[in-house]
């Protein structure tokens, strides 16, 4: 079913004619690499109707009094699971706007689960372990992906045309932590470098 | 410096080197002790520095706890998480009381604040915000309403960073005086900040503290300096406190005044001061009594010194064995030997070697010991004559048997030898004639013959006597007074004579005659007047003779027989007679413009025909003026020095100059010098020619020099014609010129001229009266 989904949707970006693979770089103010970048493109053309699929699993577990991934984008209604791996107990929450849950006290191996309505940012922190802190990125685009460790990313199957690029990190200076610029995406393959200050404390209401 | 007494100096001495000892203790038990009190003061500060930051570390941990309790709560990260405003405040009023701080804050990242306790202005959240958001700090100083504050912060995560929980505590006067009480000195604690005004606690500024301050700030581990300040000299340390604010860092300030650390010290000082005084006063004494005992022989010795100086007769008691007991001795006898030798100095200075009677010296001595007597001065008459024929020796024998001799007849006066003939002795007499009797005796005694080794000797004495007491003449010593009289009674061959002040005249005043002789040339109190001389052949005035003549403005006319003698005698006659040389010359050509052609005669002192540089000025000056001169010398001039004398003459003669003996037939006329003598004129002197009228004799006299001179070849003029009568008879004895007040008296130059127009002789109603004596005759 999963699959079939996924085939779907595949089959429907490329049936909208005229689309290429979109590759972006982001970069710290001294040129290196910005790890867990969120990068987003909002076609101006709009984005399909339809619930967004992505490759990577929505779950964030809780390992070794960490969470894991630290930044996590999820389309908006999706339903992360919170897997709970360490033998101790977890009391996940998060206070950010729209986005306000608290996973009461679970044990390990149990996982809970959280639907994220809104579009915007969750800082998730856990009561028990003030060090626990990841992000989950809540996002209403198909086009979005977070940098590896060298900074670059690529979305695959953007329409052309102009577009609205963003950039998220929980260090990014800037209102939200959030940078955007407008461009132009060609039918071939576009590169893109984002250069931010990457100093910044995170700020999430 | 120098000291009137050894004693003065010795104690000064010991007393000096005692107090520079005493000075160099005093000054290192001073440095020791500040020092150590230094010291003490510097670890206390910086032990009570220590224990501060500790303080400051322990009530930041507090703060900083008290605050995490509430920034960590889940509900109270919720409520300001979801914006419950009342929620967070009323959990930050709880805590706040719980935990008892003076004010807690709550400053979100968003600029958002909410406080209790505390009411701080935009410009205080400002620094807050910027010191926790920019520069890091949690814990420090803030400064809130002008009031320091020790302010900790803790950081609320939700799980990023939403805010802070800021807790401030006062940092007031009781905190202060908490940790003064911690320190074992009583240091002074603040905390201040830098403001626009300088370093201050509030509103008070230590401008005085600001170097200590900025010293402590520079070093990372401060050390307590030393600086002055309002209450003196203080130690201070200045520990650097975390400031919420750069630009306003605060310190705390340890000080500690150094009056107050060295205070324990005092009595120290002041026991050092009484022991210093009490030692210097013992040594003083010390020293006085031993210095007397050593000086006290030197002392003795030096007013011994003193006195033998002033003359008396000294001796030391000898009190010890030591240097000074030998020096005493050594003294005793040169102070015996100079008594000696003074004795006999003495003695030698009163007494003649010779016949050993006493001296002149000794003689003037009872003179003026004894006003009321009389000085009686004995002369052998004819004595270098006397002593020639017997000899020196023989001579001496004399005078000492004469000496004894008249010994016997003085009523016990010592007879002294006052010259090489002359005795004296000094008798009390009644009155002057009682005075000259006894010399007159005295003289007489001497009538009997000398014995002499075995011959007899004939000796006649002359006395001269005079007063002892004061006496006019200008002679102040008796015995000299004496002398005088005795020349005098020589010269008016009498046995014995008083002294005669007014024969004896005044020769110290006419020393200041020459003097004033020669600045009346200068000033034209002197000039030259003319007699004129009448040619009884020819019947008219053809010479004129220059005489001197003086009116000093004190004295009035003074006689030319007294400044020419005395000028003759001390050698100004040169001067004189050049001027009046250089004036006839001068009148002459005056006389020549008026008409007259006459030959003008100067007297020329005897003493000048010996001078060969006056000879050779006269010669140049006539020959230079072409001058008829007549040189009138008196013939007793020329036996000073004949030859070089008649040598000039002769000059005199070949160069023209007319030369005339002068006073002729008085003093020593000789014919000898009337063979020698080249002259071409004599004048008889006025003494022949002034009796003319009465005494054939002098008649004779004139008559027959007349003719010898004639004979001779000479011309004759008869000086002091004052008759018509004399001058008839000197015509009739064929004398040539006439000179004299019946022709003319001496007169200007101008008078002269006048004269010369008028009869050479006067007519017979003019005729003056014989016997008008002139006031002085012509030099």
């Amino acid at each position: 079913m999963k699959f079939l989904l996924a085939l779907c949707s595949i089959l429907l970006i490329a049936t909208a004619s005229h689309a290429g693979d979109l590759s972006v770089s982001v970069r710290d103010a001294a040129g290196r690499p910005v790890k867990d970048a969120v990068v987003t493109v909002h076609p101006a053309s709009g984005v399909p109707r339809g619930p967004i699929r992505f490759s990577w699993p929505l779950r964030m577990t809780q390992q070794d009094i960490q969470f894991d991934p630290y930044v996590l984008v999820v389309p908006v209604g999706g339903t992360v699971s919170f897997p709970n791996l360490d033998r101790v107990r977890h009391q996940v929450y998060s206070f950010s706007r729209g986005n306000r849950f608290e996973i009461e006290l679970f044990g390990r191996d149990q996982t809970r689960t959280h639907t994220f309505a809104s579009v915007g940012i969750a800082a998730l922190g856990c009561n028990i372990h003030d060090q626990m802190l990841a992000y989950i990125r809540v996002v209403d685009t198909p086009w979005a992906a977070k940098t590896g460790t060298n900074g670059d990313v690529t979305l695959s199957a953007v329409p052309a045309g102009g577009a609205t690029l963003r950039v998220w990190h929980p260090r990014l200076a800037g209102r939200g932590n959030e940078g955007s610029r407008a461009i132009t995406v060609t039918s071939s393959a576009g590169r893109q470098t984002f250069t931010g200050d990457f100093s910044a404390r995170a700020s999430v209401r | 410096m120098t000291f009137k007494r050894l004693q003065t100096k010795l104690t000064v001495l010991y007393m000096g080197l005692f107090g520079v000892t005493l000075l160099m203790v005093a000054v290192a038990v001073v440095t020791a002790v500040a020092n150590s009190a230094r010291g003490v003061v510097r670890d206390e500060l910086a032990a009570s520095g220590e224990v501060y930051e500790q303080i400051w570390d322990s009530r930041s941990d507090q703060l900083r706890q008290g605050a995490s309790v509430l920034a960590q709560d889940y509900g109270f990260r919720e409520a300001l998480a979801t914006g419950d405003e009342a929620t967070v405040r009323s959990a930050l009023d709880n805590l706040r009381n719980r935990q008892g701080v003076d004010g807690a804050m709550i400053l979100a990242t968003d600029g958002y604040l909410t406080s209790t306790g505390v009411s701080p202005v935009d410009a205080e959240i400002d620094v807050l915000w910027n010191g926790l958001d920019q520069a890091g700090v949690e814990a420090g100083v803030l400064t809130l309403e002008g009031q320091a504050y020790q302010a900790v912060a803790a950081p609320i995560m939700a799980p990023v960073l939403i805010g802070w929980v800021v807790f401030v505590e006062r940092l007031d006067d009781a905190q202060m005086r908490n940790l003064e009480s911690l320190s074992a000195i009583p240091l002074s604690a603040s905390v201040m900040s830098r403001s626009p005004s300088g370093w201050g606690n509030g509103s008070e500024a230590q401008p005085m503290l600001r170097g200590a301050i900025e010293s402590g700030l520079a070093s990372a581990n401060a050390v307590p300096v030393t600086t002055r300040t309002a209450s003196g000299p203080a130690m201070v340390l200045a520990k650097a406190l975390p400031n919420f604010d750069d630009n306003q860092p605060s310190v705390l300030v340890l000080t500690y005044p150094m009056a107050a650390a060295m205070k324990p010290y005092s009595p120290l000082f002041i026991a050092l001061g009484v022991i210093a005084l009490i030692g210097a006063a013992i040594l003083a004494a010390g020293t006085y009594f031993l210095t007397r005992d050593i000086t006290r022989p030197i002392s003795v010795l030096d007013n011994a010194v003193q006195r033998l100086q002033q003359g008396d007769h000294v001796e030391v008691a000898i009190t010890s064995q030591d240097e000074i007991g030998r020096l005493a001795h050594s003294f005793n006898g040169m102070a015996g030997d100079i008594r000696d030798r003074e004795a006999r100095l003495t003695h030698m200075a009163l007494h003649d070697q010779e016949s050993g009677l006493p001296n002149r010296l000794w003689l003037e001595g009872e003179a003026s010991a004894d006003t009321a007597a009389w000085v009686i001065l004995l002369g052998i008459d004819r004595f270098e004559v006397m002593r020639n024929a017997i000899g020196y020796e023989s001579m001496a024998q004399m005078m000492t048997a004469l000496g004894a001799r008249l010994v016997a007849l003085s009523n016990g006066s010592a007879i002294a030898r006052v010259g090489a003939g002359a005795l004296g002795l000094v008798v009390k007499a009644a009155d002057e004639d009682q005075a000259l009797t006894i010399a007159q005796t005295l003289c007489a005694s001497a009538e009997a013959p000398v014995k002499l080794s075995g011959t007899t000797v004939d000796v006649s004495l002359t006395a001269g006597v005079a007063f002892c007491g004061a006496q006019p003449g200008g002679v102040d010593s008796a015995v000299d007074r004496a002398a005088i009289a005795l020349d005098q009674a020589r010269t008016s061959r009498q046995r014995a004579s008083l002294f005669d002040a007014v024969t004896y005249g005044d020769p110290g005043d006419n020393l200041s005659l020459i003097s004033n002789l020669m600045s009346a040339l200068k000033n034209g109190d002197v000039w030259v007047a003319y007699q004129p001389k009448y040619d009884l052949r020819a019947g008219v005035i053809n010479g004129a003779e220059a005489l001197m003549r003086w009116r000093d403005p004190a004295r009035g006319f003074v006689s030319p027989d007294l400044f020419i003698g005395m000028a003759e005698e001390t050698g100004q006659i040169r001067p004189l007679t050049e001027w009046v040389i250089r004036q006839a010359i001068k009148d002459q050509r005056v006389l020549a413009k008026a008409g007259y052609d006459m030959t003008l005669s100067v007297n020329v002192s005897g003493r000048l025909l010996s001078d060969e540089s006056f000879a050779a000025f006269a010669l140049g000056k006539v020959a230079a003026a072409n001058a008829k001169l007549c040189f009138e010398i008196t013939e007793t001039a020329v036996i000073d020095n004949p030859k070089v004398a008649l040598s000039i003459i002769d000059r005199f003669a070949a160069a023209g100059i007319a030369v005339s003996i002068d006073d002729y037939g008085s003093g020593l006329s000789s014919l000898a010098y009337l063979k020698q003598i080249r002259a071409d004129e004599l004048k008889i002197d006025k003494s022949f020619v002034l009796p003319l009228d009465t005494s054939s004799r002098d008649g004779l006299l004139v008559k027959s020099t007349i003719d010898l001179a004639h004979s001779l070849g000479l011309k004759v003029t008869a000086e002091g014609v004052e008759t018509a009568t004399a001058l008839a008879l000197l015509q009739g004895m064929g004398c040539d010129l006439a000179q004299g007040y019946f022709i003319a008296r001496p007169m200007p130059i101008a008078d002269l001229i006048v004269r010369l127009g008028e009869p050479a002789v006067p007519v017979s109603g003019r005729d003056e009266t014989p016997g008008v004596k002139p006031a002085t005759r012509a030099a």
